[in-house]
């Protein structure tokens, strides 16, 4: 290396040493044509993805396509049910799960004034999206949560790709998947949402596991439970409450992720926010945001209130 | 009942515990005599159970004492392996239960030994008769079968009526009640108890004292019971096993040990203890009728109830009696020699 950049500096030997260049890529490439530059490199894995593209469209096409059926039958079923159905619907849903009046006035308040803004179709759509893609992340999340808390190496393994998959910026796990799927599939940004949010329920089944009572473990041993008789008997019901609040996480990181979906076509209130970016309509963007922000609240506090019955429930 | 005539139903047979990284190695140093605290300051290794030996016979409460660390807990919890030994045999009914496998392993737990725990360990999330109903429920038996008897065992350990509450709204010697309950309904011959009533206020730990003899009068368990308080062991165990840095130090009738402690250790222990109330007349008396008496005791009073018979008297005597015969006398200087501690000799 000492010799390409004497070689490089043979030119002009009055460089002084305060300019002398970092020995990067680009650097040593403009010395030396064998080296490659650093745009080589990302172009590489560019070439890398495109040569796997095909072979994994073809393994992860059939695996994602009950997504796309899941989020496109419930778009067209929300909007094919006449308002005055899926309001009182959406109502008894929430007083059944939470039995709480007031979440409910607070749902039916929610409900009433997006409808009369008329957001009622977009904020549905949203939320259709949300209960798709939180269902999913809980059932593929909980097991995962439970394999973890099982296995100690699982758990080392899996927790780095855990919080990669919360810091890597939002927009970044677009990018491979607009590769891998056409932008009119609504699995991409289902897929793109999930990935998102799956990881609080994760994380918190592992942990809600790993927090049950070692006394009352140790009975279920003495008395001779099977691990299923553990798991489904002991674990995971005193875990709920933690497995709940990871359901409650889910769910508003489904929805703060819907709105960057919209970026790859996802309908609903985030398409409208993105209009008022692109067209600087500023009132369509600021209404449509404070829709998300009442979307935001009546999801969250339906899903606490459920939370407070489970730890009732429990803890006694 | 003669205990040599009859078969033991566990027995633990050279049973050691090492915890550490390479057990099996540290075997051999401590077979060969090493210390457990050379165990330790040279390998890291500690030294859990050293050579334990010990018959327990059906019908009968084993109590295992120790004071803490001594190595009781992981005593117990090896005769239903929750703990793994290094080394040695447990024999239940002569079959090996340190060579069970999985499946036969959770059937003995299931159906021949129940465990009662120090901090209960009830399931929270379950009502007082689900727990009950725990062990049945755990073989597969169908809840309706069950719900009959677990409602009996309630009402046997004092808690009917508390058969929806959830444990947490109980007291703590009422949830000891649910385990002991608990316990009763898996039906199984051996009971483990481990510090079963060390949690709970002294008087309330009496009156479950109380509540066990009771129930082992009528119910004839094999019960092992680890405690590390002297009074409980005296008041429990038909067979009395003192364990210290998981050694056994003396075994046997808790009578003979009160009366020669064969170590220092079990002599500062059984200093403080009120001797006339401990003491029988059966492990004082001579068993020679002389008959030169017309004052009857029964070979079960205590020493104190001796006393008081004999209104204080040094040089009364008595004719001591089991089931109306006549089977030794009883001199009241050897009560009063038995009321003062033999030194272990130094010398």
């Amino acid at each position: 290396m000492a010799e390409l950049l004497a070689k490089s500096s043979n030119g002009n030997q009055e460089t002084s040493l305060w300019d002398l260049p970092f020995p990067s890529l680009d650097a040593l490439h403009e010395a030396c044509g064998a080296v490659p530059r650093t745009r080589d490199m990302t172009a590489g894995l560019e070439d890398i993805f495109l040569l796997i593209k095909n072979p994994l469209k073809v393994v992860l096409d059939p695996i994602t396509q009950p997504l796309s059926w899941a989020i496109d039958g419930a778009l067209a079923g929300i909007m094919s049910l006449p308002w005055w159905i899926m309001i009182p619907a959406f109502l008894i849903i929430t007083q059944l799960v939470t039995r709480s009046k007031k979440v409910t006035v607070l749902a039916a308040l929610s409900f009433l004034a997006l409808a009369f803004i008329d957001h009622y179709t977009y904020a549905m759509q949203t939320l259709a999206i949300i209960l798709v893609c939180a269902t999913i992340s809980i059932m593929i999340g909980i097991p995962i949560g439970v394999a973890m808390s099982r296995s100690d190496r699982l758990r080392a393994g899996v927790l780095p790709l855990l919080d990669m998959m919360q810091t890597l910026p939002t927009f970044v796990y677009l990018i491979p998947l607009i590769f891998l799927f056409s932008v009119t599939e609504s699995k991409l940004y289902g897929i793109a949402i999930i990935i998102y949010a799956v990881v609080p329920v994760i994380r918190l089944t592992d942990l809600g596991i790993r927090l049950v009572d070692k006394d009352v473990l140790e009975a279920a041993d003495a008395f001779g439970m099977s691990r299923n008789q553990k798991l489904f008997g002991v674990q995971l019901p005193l875990a709920l409450p933690n497995i709940m609040a990871g359901v409650n996480q889910t769910i508003m990181m489904s929805l703060s992720m819907v709105v960057i979906a919209s970026l790859v076509s996802a309908p609903g209130l985030g398409a409208l926010v993105l209009r008022g970016i692109a067209k600087l309509e500023l009132g369509v963007g600021i209404i449509a945001g404070l829709g998300i922000v009442i979307l935001a609240i009546l999801l969250d506090r339906v899903t606490k209130a459920a939370l407070v019955r489970v730890d009732h429930a429990t803890r006694h | 009942m003669n205990r040599q005539m009859k078969h033991p139903k566990v027995s633990v047979r050279n049973l050691y515990k090492i915890f550490g990284g390479d057990p099996k190695r540290m075997l051999l140093n401590v077979k060969g005599g090493m210390s457990k605290q050379e165990l330790l300051e040279k390998h890291k290794h500690v030294l859990g159970l050293e050579d334990i030996n010990i018959d327990i016979y059906a019908g009968e409460i084993t109590v295992i004492m120790g004071l803490s660390g001594s190595g009781k807990s992981t005593l117990i919890r090896h005769l239903n392996r929750l703990i793994d030994p290094t080394s040695g045999e447990i024999l239940l009914d002569g079959v090996d239960v340190t060579k069970l496998e999985q499946d036969d392993l959770r059937t003995l737990r299931q159906s021949r030994m129940s465990m009662v725990f120090q901090k209960f360990a009830l399931l929270p999330h379950r009502t007082v008769i689900d727990n009950v109903m725990m062990a049945p429920l755990v073989r597969g038996e169908s809840a309706t079968a069950v719900r009959g008897r677990a409602q009996d065992w309630l009402n046997r350990v004092g808690l009917g009526g508390f058969e929806a509450n959830y444990p947490n709204q109980l007291s703590g010697g009422m949830q000891q009640r649910v385990g002991i309950a608990r316990a009763l309904c898996s039906e199984a011959e051996i009971m483990l108890m481990d510090e079963a009533f060390s949690a709970l206020d002294p008087i309330i730990r009496t009156d479950m004292q109380a509540l066990l003899l009771e129930l082992q009068r009528e119910l004839h368990k094999t019960i092992v019971f680890i405690t590390h308080d002297l009074d409980e062991a005296l008041r429990l165990a038909d067979h009395l096993v003192v364990l210290k840095d998981g050694r056994i130090i003396q075994q046997g009738e808790p009578q003979e040990i009160i009366l020669n402690p064969t170590d220092e250790y079990i002599e500062n222990f059984v200093r403080d203890i009120n001797r006339a109330r401990v003491l029988r007349v059966r492990s004082v008396m001579e068993p020679v009728v002389t008959g030169g008496s017309d004052d009857h005791i029964d070979v079960n009073s205590t020493l104190e109830d001796a006393i008081e018979k004999a209104k204080g008297s040094a040089d009364h005597i008595f004719n001591v009696t089991k089931d109306g015969k006549i089977v030794g006398s009883l001199q009241m200087t050897t009560v009063l020699r038995a009321l003062v501690p033999r030194r272990v000799n130094k010398d």
